[in-house]
């Protein structure tokens, strides 16, 4: 294999060379591997193929991350924010729990329904199929 | 792409700064994506598997030996990649007809019009061949005669000895013809 690769060396190039001359079976398997070779190599892109670039894509996968890391933060920040002002501020006791129950309550279901999605997507079977 | 200037650039990109990965993905994106075609067997699956080991690779760059190559630590990121993907999607290796994607070239300057015209009718043929022999057979072929590796950088990308690459590629290349023999091509 290596001298059909061009990897051999000198000495074992000329060994196998000899051999060949001698033996008809080695050269007739050394004349279809290359003919195939020379198939698969000419194998070859055409050159619209190679002007699509997956950098964009790429790109955009690294980039979400830091995206999503930076929304989640700033939201948390203002929300924190937000609560404090609004239990420091004046106002009836009653008025502020009403509105924080209502508050925690919507989002005690918004997390039940997406942990429900997540945990129906990664059992999903098609999940894997393009549309 | 010069080794001194990859390590530039993974070192940039090992700061943080995506855009210095840019050159890499450009430099490698073609080699990478005939690997992942002769793995794959279709455009839509080798895409996206390529893109995958991108962004698998710029995530491990903080593992990666800076001493070495990028290329065949890259190579290795998207054959596992592809294998992965062929499994998790359960897919056997789902070949595409690629005329409008692969086209036939004389591999050898000398070679003559009536020999590229008669070759050219196999080309399809080897293609389809490539759909049944194992995958680990594929996979050789591909590094060695789509994409032109050393036996060297197949033995790093794979993780075997050289001479363990020497024997599977000659089993490979068996195999692949008696493919081809049984699909009614004709070699001396």
């Amino acid at each position: 294999m290596r001298y059909l690769d061009g990897e051999a060396s000198p000495e074992e190039r000329a060994r196998i060379e000899s051999e060949a001359a001698g033996s008809t079976e080695l050269s007739r398997d050394l004349t279809v591997f290359r003919m195939m070779k020379e198939d698969l190599m000419g194998l070859q892109f055409s050159p619209e193929l190679r002007r699509v670039s997956v950098w964009d894509s790429v790109h955009s996968q690294l980039t979400r991350p830091i995206g999503w890391i930076l929304l989640v933060i700033g939201t948390a920040v203002w929300v924190g924010y937000g609560a404090y002002l609004y239990a420091v501020s004046d106002g009836e006791p009653f008025e502020k729990m009403a509105t924080g129950a209502i508050v925690i309550g919507i989002l005690l279901l918004l997390v039940s329904v997406i942990w429900e999605q997540y945990r129906a997507w990664l059992t999903d079977p098609y999940k894997d199929i393009q549309r | 792409m010069r080794p001194e200037v990859e390590r530039e650039l993974i070192k940039k990109c090992r700061a943080g700064d995506s855009r210095f990965y840019e050159p890499l993905v450009r430099a490698y994106e073609q080699p990478g994506l005939r690997v992942a075609l002769g793995m794959m067997g279709n455009l839509d699956d080798a895409r996206d598997s390529l893109q995958e080991a991108f962004v698998k690779a710029f995530n491990a760059l903080g593992r990666f030996d800076i001493t070495r190559a990028f290329g065949p630590w890259f190579f290795q990121i998207l054959r596992n990649q592809c294998r992965d993907n062929l499994r998790s999607r359960q897919a056997r290796f789902r070949m595409e007809a690629l005329d409008e994607n692969l086209e036939i070239r004389p591999a050898d300057p000398k070679t003559g019009p009536d020999r590229l015209q008669e070759r050219s009718a196999v080309k399809a043929t080897v293609w389809e061949a490539l759909s049944m022999i194992s995958e680990e057979h594929r996979e050789i072929i591909v590094l060695k005669e789509l994409q032109g590796f050393r036996y060297s950088e197949i033995a790093s990308i794979l993780e075997i000895p050289e001479g363990t690459v020497a024997s599977r590629l000659f089993h490979a290349r068996q195999a692949l013809k008696d493919a081809l023999v049984d699909m009614g091509v004709e070699y001396p």
